[in-house]
């Protein structure tokens, strides 16, 4: 006779809180981790006439930010922004071209891409963030650095130029670290978005690139 | 009998007592009253969100809104998110107008011209300031046991809000008032076993200040 004490399904049990257990201790120990999720609504502007294509590189299209922890008490942080900045660019751009191409290889001589008047390279250069426990202040922050670049299908480049975005949650009342960061980020998207669609058509490399195209300096912003 | 009164009485005495004593005082300087009763037009209230150490909250301009919408139906007040969203990019913290002379500029898209007259916005009230924490003292300990659990101590808080509300008529492109409240509060939280709570309105009483002088302008109209 055996000498368990335990039944069969008892065992089950005991082996999946077990199981439970080992998992949460090992989460507990893992970076706080945030992918950043939100919703961004199409501009409200003239189109400009134009087919743009855009490419978005592996390091942009699933750009992360990681910071370990300079301390015991704090945690590592890894920021994951890419799904949502490839979701915040397509809609801004579908918005703000007549039409927009994604293009299957990076612009550069002999690949082959489809036809556009010019290809749209975004990238971020710096994504720096700041909690509370940082900044002893209540305020969530995320700063974007972006690089942009417009080039031919060839690859010669037309414009480059550097533009910034900031998001700041104002409170982080009933909210965990993760989702005021989250919110923080869509902020700075958004930010990006506004500061990209009212400023394109005054980078002066772009203006003279519009200035050939459609012989108009483009939609201007107001 | 007795016992069933007091049943009923303790509570009601506890809630009405359960609320600290705030102090409020409105300004309001109007230039323009409306000519027209406000039926066939919409309003949006707005939250002034650029500046670097604070945002006007959410919250304070959804309960502005409320406030005007409950007082007096005839009053389409739209709601602020929608609004952001609708017309993206151009009332982000970054492009929103600061001055009414820029709606003229922001006028001249087109698509943004057309979406404020087929919304009918007569008025544009912009909402500036925050509440704040001005200062916290006491303390609190709390245990539990197998036998239950409770708390014991004594915290105090002030809390001080000051907003301004702008009026722009839509229609003449003008500044036509502006409002202004300040409003501050002692909140107290004894705690023997049971942590009482007793929260001063302070940013309620803001919001009803302001709130009713911007219902009795906008309803002045004939």
């Amino acid at each position: 006779m055996s000498g368990s004490m335990t039944s069969a399904p008892e065992q089950a049990s005991l082996r999946w809180l077990a199981l439970l257990l080992a998992m949460a201790s090992l989460a507990a120990c893992g970076p706080a981790e945030v992918v950043v999720k939100g919703n961004f609504p199409a501009p409200l502007m003239q189109k400009i006439p134009i087919t743009l294509g855009v490419w978005y590189d592996d390091a942009f299209a699933h750009h992360e930010f990681f910071e370990e922890a300079k301390t015991k008490t704090e945690s590592d942080w890894l920021v994951r922004t890419g799904e949502a900045q490839v979701q915040m660019w397509d809609t801004l751009l579908d918005g703000m071209f007549t039409r927009v191409v994604h293009m299957s290889a990076r612009p550069g001589p002999g690949q082959m891409n489809p036809t556009v008047d010019a290809v749209l390279i975004p990238q971020v250069e710096e994504l720096q963030y700041a909690i509370p426990a940082q900044t002893s202040v209540k305020v969530y922050e995320i700063w974007m650095r972006y690089k942009l670049q417009l080039v031919t299908t060839g690859g010669n480049p037309i414009a480059d130029w550097t533009m910034t975005a900031y998001g700041k949650t104002p409170t982080a009342f009933l909210q965990t670290d993760q989702e005021a960061v989250n919110l923080a980020a869509v902020m700075a998207l958004r930010d990006a978005g506004a500061n990209f669609a009212t400023t394109f058509t005054k980078v002066p490399a772009v203006q003279a690139f519009l200035q050939r195209k459609l012989g108009t300096p483009g939609e201007a912003a107001p | 009998m007795i016992r069933m009164l007091s049943r009923i009485l303790l509570p009601g005495a506890v809630l009405a007592l359960a609320s600290g004593c705030v102090t409020s005082t409105v300004d309001q300087m109007v230039f323009n009253k409306p000519t027209e009763d406000m039926s066939n037009a919409s309003v949006v209230i707005l939250g002034r969100r650029h500046a670097s150490d604070y945002d006007t909250e959410p919250d304070f301009v959804e309960c502005v809104g409320e406030h005007i919408a409950d007082g007096d139906g005839r009053i389409h007040v739209i709601d602020e998110l929608e609004f952001i969203n609708t017309f993206y990019p151009w009332f982000e913290p970054r492009t929103a107008p600061l001055r009414v002379t820029d709606l003229e500029r922001l006028m001249r898209q087109p698509p943004v011209a057309e979406k404020l007259a087929a919304l009918k916005t007569e008025y544009m009230i912009w909402l500036d300031g925050s509440t704040e924490r001005t200062d916290s003292a006491g303390s609190m300990t709390c245990g539990i046991g197998p036998g239950g659990g409770g708390c014991f101590g004594f915290g105090t808080w002030g809390d001080d809000a000051k907003y301004e509300a702008t009026i722009w008529d839509f229609t003449d492109r003008a500044e036509v008032g502006r409002i202004s409240t300040t409003a501050s509060g002692q909140s107290y939280m004894p705690a023997v076993v049971i942590p009482i709570p007793i929260i001063a309105p302070v940013q309620g009483t803001a919001c009803d200040g302001i709130g009713d002088q911007l219902l009795q302008f906008l309803s002045s109209g004939e």
